[in-house]
């Protein structure tokens, strides 16, 4: 009898708990909509009058490295280091970083682009595998391309360091030489950047003792990266690098995908960005303040989610030094990447994910609640705590609550449907949402039917695409804890799933 | 809770008979669950409605602009008036050609001023003249004026765009109150106007503006003070001088290296006292590229004070102002310092000197350490920029 | 005059469609046979064609950049000696330089005057002559 009734408090807390859990989580995603609808009309209004192409003629644009790792990607190098070179900028330079190919990449750049090596003074500012030669172009007409030749080091990470350490500029934008950028990317996100205040310092407190003068502290808001839009290319007509035609992919998983996109930029980023809470600027893109990531030690190549653990330590940096900060979103798709194809490339990748989630939560555990971190220790981590991290764990617990009360015959079934049926109509409506903002931002893909096409996914994604997420993040998780060795070495990159692109 | 059930019970009861019954919680959640399905419903109808809306004004541009293209490539761009040297005022306009409905709504007379604007974009001279006389004789400006009147902030900026772009005077009465308007954006475009239209005093805000200036709102004053003409251009060593705006003072000096106004040199010098690194890196780079020499000596005395990016700033100038009277300065920074970058700029600089250093180049790639002669090598090869 | 410019081909390489339209009709006006390239692949093809007196050039467009299409034309036989306009709205220092070093003759900075063009285009022929 006795233990009936701690069944029942157990039971009753469980309930109540998972109850405040899910309201809360509801209510971040109506929050999240509302503030990523006020942000992207906001850019909107701005993009209605502004003049990227003012940034061209200048001399005053400030100058932006371009990285991009590549390895064993020859057979569409060629291309995709060619539409790199075309981007609109005034000042910048591509550096691609052959992370120990083992096919012909580096031939392929070094015959077609005529390059040579040269004696280059590089700088170990971050410690990655050692840098075997540089190679620079003897036409003229490459002087902006830059290759580096490295031992391979596992991972994109350790490959981007290598190129973070080579650049000149102030600035460098991270990408994946597979992603096919679209041409005003870098116009577009330097803007953020300049959109603040200039450098200027203040003076502090008292006279100081031993100089006898006031010590002068920085005092300007800095952007400290910036990040935009990414889509899935899979189903994209793409000429020589060129995306000639967007479209939604045709088979269902990457489509699911492009839909998860989607919403997690232009309804999430967009709407933490409105806050300065951007929890995290893709790998795949992402604009940086060079000054700052070096400061912060650059990509760890031990972690599995490196864009995310730069950006945290690069935000914690910041809060350490007393300095003011910021990280911006832009709306519009500047990036579209090649999205994993089948289920098995995809669960390496999601699983791969979780393990990266649970590690950065596990690293920075001192951040979580931590008010000497500021909105990074009390809004972007619990919220990434509890409803990225703890989510998966939540609703796998709730699946199994569910089922014990459903074999116990303890459940009200007339109820049960009644919440299921909000959650999933609450969950359509927030992705047809997500599609709409990215509608209001530009109209893309041909015909409407392309983009109803992608608005019923919301339909069938909490039966079929989010089981599978949280599947994988549990495995990841499982995999953290077991701290199960990562068999696929340089797969994560490869696996992409690399076939020649469709011309 | 009590207040949210009293708003909600009585509300479903009318549709659900026994949903007094139900606990709170349920309530609620059929209570968003409705919300929900109507939000749903209602963004897909926004976005059918949209891409209609889209693809109409699409369709639309697309009928009028090629209409348009022929028309000014026809009147304006090959007129032959113009090939034969008339004055621009003199030369009549085929305005009966936009006597038309099809050019007489106001969705068409937008496209006619975008496309104007497109075009002066890519033509200046005579045709970039005839372009805004046409845009007058149209009556155009009245549009652009219009907005101007307008509540709507992002409003009153287009208009600005279009009549800076037109070359519109605006009335001091009209821009200068948006000058100071409480948007950002608004007061920041309204500035750009007033440097570029205002035929007196043109640098009067520079002692007025006590906010910074942004990167981007200095990249655009740079081009609109370059690039317009008859600008009466001041000395800047005032502002320099007197501004207790340090974003004022840095743009200025920009200003100063451009259009190299060696006499601000002294007031240059006076900032390298200032406190703010920034800005004394910011002095000291000014100073190199307008190769003011007679700072060369101060520079060398007052560089082991200085942070790290001012002292890579003074290690630039020696190199650009090049005269060789420091070349042992540099030779000891390259040869003590454990710095990478002071290493490189100082070996950047050394080089620059081109034939005053050439045997100082030589003695040190024979004796550098390995990485100090690779500094130099880098420095060295024609195929690396940076 | 007129007479005298036909049997020029100028080879015009421009991605915005109204800037090569009109500057085509501009220079149709003068009496030149004109050859448009609206991109850097068309470019290249052109090029290979080895059928062009003289070359406007954007600098920014898809495919290939204006100066790899340069560095294509100076780097062949037929190619060396052909004057090149650069026509772009790039005009920071850098790219002005990096035009020149590679042998360019003229560099036009958006906007342009179109009497300007067509003098620089009319000396540079003369000069070829």
């Amino acid at each position: 009898m006795e233990q009936t009734t701690i069944w029942q408090h157990i039971s009753n807390f469980f309930e109540g708990t998972v109850f405040v859990y899910g309201v809360s989580m509801l209510l971040m995603y109506a929050v999240l909509a509302v503030l990523s609808f006020i942000s992207i009309r906001m850019f909107q209004k701005k993009a209605s009058y502004a003049d990227y192409t003012k940034i061209l003629g200048s001399s005053l644009a400030p100058g932006i490295s371009v990285i991009a790792p590549a390895f064993n990607e020859g057979v569409t190098i060629i291309s995709n280091v060619r539409s790199l070179l075309t981007l609109n900028y005034p000042k910048f330079e591509v550096i691609i970083i052959n992370d120990g190919s083992t096919d012909d990449t580096l031939q392929k750049m070094i015959s077609e682009f005529e390059m040579v090596e040269v004696e280059f003074a590089y700088n170990e500012k971050i410690v990655s595998q050692p840098v075997k030669r540089i190679f620079k172009s003897t036409n003229r007409a490459y002087e902006k391309l830059m290759v580096i030749d490295k031992v391979n080091g596992k991972s994109k990470a350790d490959a981007s360091n290598a190129g973070i350490n080579a650049a000149a500029f102030d600035y460098f934008l991270c990408t994946d030489v597979d992603c096919i950028i679209e041409k005003d990317t870098l116009l577009r996100m330097i803007k953020p950047f300049m959109d603040e205040e200039a450098k200027k310092t203040k003076e502090m407190g008292e006279p100081c003792p031993e100089c006898g003068y006031r010590h002068v502290i920085e005092d300007s808001r800095r952007v400290i990266a910036t990040g935009a839009t990414l889509r899935i290319a899979n189903s994209c007509e793409i000429d020589e690098g060129v995306i000639t035609r967007v479209r939604p992919p045709r088979k269902w998983l990457p489509r699911f995908q492009e839909m998860e996109y989607i919403r997690a930029y232009v309804l999430g980023k967009m709407g933490w960005s409105f806050i300065n809470c951007v929890p995290n600027v893709s790998g795949g893109l992402g604009l940086f303040d060079k000054e700052i990531a070096i400061k912060a030690g650059g990509y760890d190549h031990k972690s599995f989610g490196e864009d995310m653990d730069l950006v945290t330590r690069m935000c914690s940096y910041m809060r350490n030094n007393k300095l003011k900060y910021a990280i911006r979103y832009i709306p519009t798709t500047q990036c579209w990447t090649e999205g994993p194809p089948n289920m098995k490339v995809f669960s390496r990748q999601r699983t791969r994910w979780g393990r990266g989630l649970f590690q950065i939560m596990a690293i920075h555990k001192k951040i979580i609640f931590n008010p000497r971190y500021g909105r990074l220790g009390l809004v972007v981590f619990p919220y990434n705590l509890f409803f990225e991290f703890l989510a998966p764990i939540i609703e796998g617990m709730g699946i199994l609550y569910y089922l014990y009360i459903i074999v116990t015959g303890q459940i009200n079934w007339p109820f049960a449907k009644i919440l299921l049926l909000f959650v999933f109509t609450y969950s359509v409506m927030i992705t047809t949402l997500a599609v709409l903002w990215d509608q209001i931002t530009y109209r893309h893909y041909k015909t409407w039917r392309e983009v109803l096409g992608l608005c019923l996914m919301a339909f069938l994604e909490p039966f079929i695409y989010h089981p599978l997420i949280v599947v994988f993040a549990l495995r990841g998780y499982f995999f953290f804890i077991t701290n199960r060795k990562h068999v696929w070495g340089n797969m994560q990159r490869q696996g992409f799933g690399k076939k020649p692109q469709a011309v | 809770m009590l207040l949210l059930e009293a708003f909600f019970a009585p509300f479903f009861r009318r549709y659900f008979y026994y949903f007094d019954s139900y606990p709170l919680v349920i309530q609620i959640a059929i209570f968003l669950t409705v919300v929900a399905i109507v939000s749903t419903v209602i963004a897909y109808a926004s976005i059918l409605y949209r891409r209609y809306r889209g693809s109409r004004h699409d369709k639309k541009i697309a009928r009028i602009n090629p209409l348009l293209d022929e028309i000014l490539t026809e009147s304006i761009i090959l007129n032959d008036d113009l090939a034969e040297g008339k004055p621009v005022e003199e030369i009549p306009l085929p305005l009966e050609k936009f006597d038309r409905p099809r050019f007489k709504t106001p969705f068409a007379r937008q496209a006619i001023i975008e496309r104007l604007i497109h075009y002066r974009k890519n033509f200046s001279g005579d045709i970039g003249l005839l372009l805004r006389k046409l845009y007058i004789e149209l009556g155009l400006e009245k549009e652009s004026f219009g907005k101007l009147k307008s509540f709507k902030w992002d409003r009153k900026v287009k208009s600005l765009i279009e009549l800076t772009a037109m070359d519109m005077s605006i009335a001091d009465v009209n821009i200068l109150p948006l000058t100071n308007s409480k948007n950002r954006e608004l007061r920041a475009e309204a500035r750009h106007a007033y440097i570029k239209l205002s035929k007196n005093e043109p640098f009067k805000f520079f002692d007025v503006v006590s906010e910074p200036l942004l990167m981007w709102d200095q990249l655009e004053l740079f081009k609109i003070i370059t690039t317009t003409k008859d600008i009466s251009i001041p000395n800047f060593a005032r502002w320099v001088t007197y501004s207790s705006n340090k974003s004022v003072v840095a743009f200025c000096l920009k200003l100063i290296v451009h259009y190299n106004q060696q006499e601000a040199v002294p007031s240059i010098i006076k900032l390298l006292d200032n406190k703010d690194h920034y800005l004394r890196s910011n002095a000291i780079n000014a100073l190199g590229k307008l190769k003011a020499d007679e700072a060369e000596d101060k520079l060398v005395q007052i560089y082991s004070s200085q942070p790290l990016d001012c002292q890579l700033e003074i290690l630039k100038a020696i190199g650009r102002m090049g005269t060789g009277k420091n070349l042992t300065f540099l030779r000891q920074e390259f040869l003590r310092s454990s710095d990478f970058d002071i290493r490189k700029n100082a070996a950047k600089s050394i080089i620059s000197h081109k034939q005053h250093s050439e045997e100082m180049l030589g003695e040190l790639l024979d004796t550098a350490t390995a990485e100090n002669k690779l500094i130099l090598k880098h420095c060295m090869n024609p195929l690396i920029k940076y | 005059m007129t007479g005298a410019n036909k049997e020029y081909k100028i080879l015009l390489i421009e991605d915005d469609e109204i800037m090569l339209k009109v500057t085509e009709r501009i220079l149709l006006k003068e009496g030149f046979k004109v050859i448009v390239a609206q991109n850097g692949k068309e470019a290249l093809q052109k090029v290979e064609e080895k059928d062009y007196d003289m070359v406007i050039t954007d600098l920014m467009m898809p495919y290939a950049n204006g100066f790899e299409i340069i560095s294509k034309i100076k780097g062949d036989s037929y190619g060396a000696n052909i004057p090149i306009i650069i026509v772009s709205s790039l005009g920071n220092e850098d790219s002005i330089m990096e035009g020149f070093r590679l042998g360019v003759d003229d560099f036009l900075k958006k906007p342009i005057m179109a009497g300007e063009l067509l003098i620089r285009v009319k000396r540079l022929l003369a000069r070829k002559l």
